[in-house]
Order: C-alpha cells, then structure tokens, then sequence
C-alpha cells in the first residue's frame, strides 16, 4: 500500500484521488505504525522547508520516515518541498534536511527576466534512464510552482532537467529515493502516468 | 466490494433450489410468474408474442419500421429535426443515433442530466454526437434538488429511486419534441436485449414521485421536470407525439454495437456495473440487491440466455455472483445526500414499503385501459406501458 | 504546449454550476465535483472557479465545497469570490487552489491587493476586473457580480491594480458574457497595452477563431472560457467539452 505522509503540508487529496484514478490503493496517515507498514512512501510538500522539517520532527515521524528509506529502502516520491525536504540544506531557512539525496536546495536568482517562482506547465527531459520516467516524450510536461530548486552532487543521480532561465533538476534519483520538483496530482495525463510509474517500482 | 446477500442460490444450476424457466433465467421468486407446460416462464412467452407482432428481426419487422422511417421523414419536412432521440451515453442509445442518421432521419438527441453523470457518459455523447454532427438538448435539474429527490425516496423506503430520472428523461424528450414540433419520439428499449420488466414489484408516475417529495423532501421541487397526468396525456392525446423502438423491429446485438461505436466513435463501454451515472450503480449494486433482496441483473441475463447469447447455466452462475461495486459509490452517495453512516444502515435495515402505500395513477391508468389501449396500438403511448400500468396488480 | 493558455471558467452559485448571460439570468449545468471529474478527463491545463453570489450575499466562500472541488482537480485550479481579507485567502490556498482571484474587496480598498501579494507573492494574486458600458456608453469597472458601478475606468483601475502587486488581471466584457458575440476586443487591447502583466481575456467566446483574435488583435495572454466549455453549441444543450488542442495550436500555437 503506498502511504502517503500527512505532516500537514500538502496537496494530500489531490495526490490520492490521482492515484485512485489510476487505480493504485493508497492511505494518506500521520501515524507512525501505518508508516511502519508502507510498502511505499509519498512525501508531499507545499511550504516553507522550515516549517516542514519541523513539524515532521515535532510529530516523531523522522525515525520511522528514516527507517523506511535508509534501512528498509522501501521506494519513496518526494513532491515539490517533498523532494528538496530530501536533500541536505536548503537556502530557505535553517534546517537540515532530510538528507536523502546527496543534493542542496538553492533559490532562483532574483532580477532575471524570468519571475520568481517558477509557476505555470514546463517541459521535464529525462537526464538518464530510470524506472520513473520510462515513458516520457517530447511532449511530457508538468505543472511547476516553486521558488528554490535543487542541484545534486552528482549529476547521475538526475533522472529529469527543466529550463527556467538555468537548468535544474527537476527529478532526481539516489538509489529507492525519487524526487520531483513538479505537481504530479496538477498535472493530468502526465502525472497519472508517472504515478503509476512509481506504484509499479 | 461484493457482497452476497440472503437472495444468491446455489450457482450450479442443477442445484439451485428453486424452480427456474426452461428458457431463460427467471425462477419462481419473480413476481407474478407463471411456467407453462413446457416450462417456459409467462415472461418468455410474452416475448414471443411481442416478437410476432413487431417482426422482431424479420423482413416483416424491418418493413414496418421502414413504414415509420419513412412518415417521419414525411413529417418532418421544413422543420429543423425530424425525430428525438433520448441519449445517455449507453450503447443502445448512442447505436440509435448512428442508426437514425443512417435511414436519412435528421435527430435531436435529448439528454436529462440528473448531475450524477460520470465522465465516460458525458465523453460519450460528445464523441457520437460530434462525429455523426448531431445537436443536443438537454435539461440539467438543479444538482441540490436532485439530491433532495433521491434522498426523499431513500427515507421513504421504497425501491423506486430511479424513477425521478427515468421519468424525467420521458418528460424531456417530450419538451424537447414539442419545442421543435417533432412527432416521434425513438426510444432503446430492447426487449430482446432487455426482457420485459415484471409488473407488480416496482412502479412509478408523476403523482407518486411528487407525493414521495411531499412527505420526505426539504426543498421545494423547482427544476425537476414532473410529468403529470395531464402533461402525459397532453404529450400523447393533444401533441400526438409518437413513442417509437427501433430495436423491437430490428435484430439487434447489443456485443456487435459496441464493438462497432467503439471502433467508429471511440466510444468506451463502461462495463455491466452501470458505471455511466453513479446513482444507477448504487441501485444495480448496492440498493436493490441488500435492501429489496431484488437483483435486476436476471433481465439483462435472461434476455442473453432467451436468445442463446450464454448458456442459461453462465447466466445462472453469473447471476448468484454477487455485483461488483466501484468502492468509493457508497461514500459519494452518502455524502451527496448528506446521510450519516447511522442513518444509512438504519434506512437501510428497516423494512422497505411498497409504492401501493403512497398516492399514484395506477388506478386511474386502470380506468381508462381503452383509451390506453388505443393510443398504444397509434404508437401514442408504448404497448409496454399499456401492459404494465393499466392492469391491476396483487400488492406483493 | 501552447504558447497561451486556455482557461475554462466555471460559475457557481450555492452549491450548484451555472452558466450566466450577460451577468443576468443563468442556467444550470451540473454538481461543482463531478464536473471536475470530466474537465481531468479532457485534460484541460487550468481551471478558474468563481462564486457569484459571495459578494452579492456578502458571505465568505463555501470552504466545504471548494475543498472537493481541489481534491477533485487534476489541475492548478483558481478560485474568486468572497475573499476579502487575507484570512480567507489563507485558507482558499490551504485548500488547495494555486491563485486567487479578487474584485469588489480591491476596488473597495485597492491595498487589500497589495497585502495578498505580500502575503502569497503577485502570481498568486489575479484581480478580476468585470467591464459594463455606462449610460453614456463608456466602460466602466463593476462591483459585487457587475451590480456596483464603481465608476471607474478599466484601464485606470488596471495601472493601479498592476501598481498595488497583482500577479495577473482577469478582464471580463459583461456585456459580451454568454452571447457567443466575440470578444471585445478594442477593451481587451487598451487594457493588455497599458500593463505589462498578464490579462485573461473573458466574455464572448464563441468559436476557436475568436480566440485567436482575442490573443493576436487583443493581446491576451490568456483566455477564458465560459459558454463554449458547459455547451454543446450555441443555443443547444449542457455538455462539458474543451477546444481541440489542434485546433487551438492553429490559431495560437
């Protein structure tokens, strides 16, 4: 059952309908047996990465969350502030991450053309091979609505890069660990798919 | 998501346990039936005779209804549209469409959108209509009084939950016709495909539906489009709008229809859960099954085994599988008619009434069979109206 | 992907989806959620939900409803109607709508745009600005549903909106609404001309050709649609559809 953590940030419903629609059990749960029990994590995020860390850690789910993706090494898609949640440190606030992905989180440079935060459909190319995005074309795009965006250490652990202004990645991938810049559950076909994608891993 | 119910027998035909028609699927629990000495049930022989008297698949079938194509294009000349046809994203209806286009008729499909629709009906009427450039007109009811009406019928225990869109449907095929001064009126019912529905046990009119919303309602009844007695009798007396069904004339495979709009239209079956519009699902799947004990898959089944379509012993074994139903239906009907999860397993629970408690037509239908009679054999009402309505009925 | 977007734009009223002509009598076209359902289907890139009775009954948004609506929503949704103070907003975004839409609060007290612009940055902050022709047949901005004059003139209350932070304007032709007409396209011009942020133009839309205009003569940036997405054609009956993508990239690629 792929468990989809509530630490109170989040597009929750949206990602669980998208997953019933394609037809993909699923429970969204802030409690820590119920983690225990995934067989696979989803780790939502809309926010300030501070925020987040702190009431993951605030609500004791960190051993468990830590367990599952580190021992266990269950799959595990980080979404949006999900996914840079995963990475070392971010240039928002002053936690440490997660710590997942070897990868940092930097924030958009101001006074481009380009407005801060990156908010509308942009095209995602795959970087190197990887289960989640198998069938990805030219067409494949997503919806994107963020201001920091994450660079990994290495670049083979980038599965998806995106233009906006730089290129960044936009997923990423350390071994069971996936994570995705964009709002799979905003964006229709192409979300479905790589949701399905992930149940499938 | 199944669950069997006190009703589902032994799905070895040979030991059912009950009495079951040589013919088709009906067994002994079927209101009003009867086996004649050959075993074959009364339902299977008014089939028959239906299929004597409208050719049913015969060159005698195909030249009567070729007759009507042929008066109604007559009838239609200079207006805009030449017959109505009613659409819900089913196969009967959408095949209709492609049929009526076909014989050189210019339709107007006619839809009721009672708000519980899924996607794939709507996704449906709009490819068939789109590629076969036909208009459509609809009439969508207020989504808070529809729910209102349903959930009036689910407090009131009876079993006729579906009668308010049924019955809105035929009003606004009628309204549509009469807008645009089309005389006929093309319906899908099989009853090859469908069987005949048996009397006695479920029933409705516009009295019935607005006494139900009478005494369980909350909101008053605004957008929904009753038929009363006196619009019915305008609409077939005064109007003369003709009731016409194509398939009691033709041979008509419902399998082959759906390969061909599947094929032509990218049309998508929705599968035999009823998943075209949610409140028909819970009454398939859910409702009539665990409250009335009453699966109406034996219809659909029987009809298949009547024809030789399935063996009756698959139609047997499939119709003591218990149905499947899409998980989520029961929370989004409780949801949308605003029930607690106590209030639904107590309606529920309680013992269902009968439609012979509230106030309806059926006695006045029944008073005026002759005229019935009459506007049945004119094609003014359906001859399967006339059987069912304007007899009387023992209360089961 | 289109170089411009495509917005579908969904009215509700209550509990109920209609569709309205000129502001004035409306019609009917289904349940909030279960449309969502069918505009996932048809994949469209972004949905806009208005109340148009908030204001007019001067009540906050029904929360119930538009959290199914977002939980429904394959899509970056948007939602206007009732807000009007920040509050609200936090919680309209909390729900799970990406922008949120303002009028009769702005006009009443422009700063209230710049506080939610502060608040959830101007990309999440689009003003809705509904035109009427006065009397003296000039374009004033409405208030409260197209109820109010506020007397003001579109593109006047558009360089201050754009001052105050909006992220985008939504520029809506009462008088075309629900005609099949066309845009207008003279008012979507001085308005897209005299500000360098996003318009939405809104009211008219009658065919894909009319998009087109709006975007090439108009200067739209993006485009909504009403009638054309709930009917099955002009005149005839309710059915949720959405303009090819074909059909589209030819007139606005």
């Amino acid at each position: 059952m792929i468990t989809i953590v509530d630490y109170g940030m989040g597009n929750l419903g949206s990602i669980q309908n998208m997953l019933k629609r394609v037809g993909v059990p699923c429970v969204i749960t802030s409690d820590i047996d119920a983690i225990e029990a995934a067989e696979k994590v989803i780790l939502p995020g809309v926010g300030a990465f501070d925020t987040a860390m702190n009431r993951i850690n605030a609500a004791g789910m960190r051993d468990v969350l830590d367990h599952k993706a580190l021992v266990e090494k269950v799959p595990v898609l980080g979404i949006c502030l999900g996914m840079q949640l995963l990475t070392r440190c971010s240039d928002e606030g002053n936690s440490l991450g997660l710590n997942w992905v070897p990868a940092v989180t930097h924030r958009f440079a101001e006074g481009t053309d380009l407005k801060v935060p990156h908010m509308g459909w942009n095209q995602a190319r795959p970087a190197q091979a990887s289960a989640l995005t198998a069938d990805f074309d030219d067409d494949t795009r997503f919806y994107f609505v963020h201001s920091y965006f994450v660079t990994v250490d290495e670049p083979d652990r980038s599965i998806l890069k995106t233009t906006y202004g730089i290129e960044f990645d936009s997923g990423v991938q350390h071994e069971n660990i996936f994570g995705v810049q964009f709002h799979p559950e905003k964006s229709h076909r192409y979300g479905m798919k790589l949701l399905k994608r992930f149940a499938e891993i | 998501m199944t669950e069997r119910t006190g009703m589902q027998l032994n799905q070895d035909l040979q030991e059912a346990g009950v009495r079951v028609c040589s013919r088709c699927i009906y067994d002994e629990r079927v209101p009003a039936i009867a086996f004649d000495h050959h075993g074959v049930c009364t339902y299977c022989r008014q089939i028959e005779s239906l299929q004597a008297e409208y050719g049913t698949g015969s060159v005698n079938g195909e030249r009567q209804l070729a007759e009507i194509v042929e008066q109604i294009r007559v009838a239609g000349k200079g207006k805009k549209y030449d017959c109505v046809i009613g659409v819900s994203g089913g196969t009967d209806s959408s095949y209709m469409v492609y049929l009526a286009k076909q014989w050189g008729l210019r339709p107007l499909a006619v839809h009721y959108d009672n708000t519980w629709n899924t996607a794939i009906a709507t996704q449906n009427i709009r490819k068939v209509l789109s590629a076969l450039d036909v208009d459509l007109y609809t009439h969508v009811i207020d989504n808070k009084e529809a729910d209102d009406i349903f959930r009036a019928f689910f407090l009131a225990g009876v079993a006729e939950i579906e009668a308010a869109t049924d019955l809105a449907l035929a009003e606004t095929m009628y309204r549509a016709a009469a807008r645009y001064d089309v005389k006929y009126v093309f319906e899908g019912h099989s009853f090859a495909t469908e069987g005949i529905t048996p009397v006695g046990r479920n029933y409705f009119d516009g009295k019935y539906i607005k006494s139900i919303h009478g005494m369980f309602g909350r909101r008053p009844m605004r957008t929904y489009p009753l038929m009363t007695f006196s619009r019915f009798m305008w609409w077939s007396s005064v109007a003369r709008i003709r009731k016409i069904r194509p398939f009691w004339y033709l041979d008509y495979s419902k399998e082959d229809a759906r390969a061909f709009l599947e094929k032509e239209y990218g049309w998508s079956y929705y599968g035999g859960h009823h998943l075209e519009n949610r409140m028909t699902a819970f009454y398939h799947g859910i409702y009539m099954p665990q409250k009335f004990g009453s699966d109406l898959r034996n219809n659909t089944l029987s009809a298949l085994a009547r024809t030789g379509k399935m063996s009756r012993e698959a139609a047997w074994a499939e119709y003591n599988t218990p149905p499947a139903v899409e998980p989520e239906l029961l929370e989004y009907f409780k949801k949308r008619l605003e029930l607690t999860d106590a209030e639904y397993e107590r309606i529920m629970s309680t013992p269902p009434r009968s439609w012979h408690e509230f106030p309806t037509y059926k006695k006045r239908f029944e008073r005026m069979r002759p005229i019935f009679a009459a506007l049945a054999k004119a094609n003014l009402v359906p001859m399967s109206f006339y059987l069912k309505y304007c007899f009387p009925v023992k209360s089961t | 992907m289109l170089r411009t977007r495509v917005i579908p734009c969904l009215l509700l009223r209550n509990e109920s989806l209609v569709k309205t002509v000129r502001f004035g009598r409306f019609g009917y076209i289904g349940d909030p959620a279960n449309t969502c359902r069918i505009f996932n289907e048809l994949e469209v890139d972004e949905l806009s939900f208005l109340d148009i009775s908030a204001s007019r009954e001067g009540r906050e948004p029904n929360y119930r409803i538009l959290a199914e609506i977002a939980n429904e929503c394959f899509m970056p949704v948007s939602y206007g109607g009732g807000i009007s103070t920040v509050l609200i907003a936090e919680r309209v975004h909390r729900l799970g709508f990406e922008k949120m839409v303002v009028n009769t609060a702005a006009l009443a007290r422009p700063a209230f745009i710049t506080e939610l612009s502060a608040a959830f940055g101007s990309q999440s902050v689009i003003v809705s600005i509904d035109v009427k022709a006065s009397v003296m047949g000039r374009p004033h901005c409405r208030a409260v549903s197209g109820t109010r004059d506020s007397r003001r003139s579109p593109v006047d209350w558009a360089k201050e909106v754009r001052d105050r932070g909006a992220g985008e304007i939504l520029l809506t032709s009462i008088d075309r609404e629900g005609t099949w007409k066309g845009f207008d396209i003279e008012l979507i011009r001085s308005v897209a001309d005299a500000v360098d942020i996003p318009v939405i133009a809104q009211g008219g839309a009658g065919s894909v050709e009319d998009i087109g205009k709006a975007v090439n003569e108009g200067h739209a940036s993006a485009v909504g649609l009403g009638s054309m997405v709930v009917y099955q054609k002009k005149g005839m009956g309710v059915l949720v559809n959405f303009p090819q993508p074909h059909m589209l990239e030819a007139v606005i690629g």
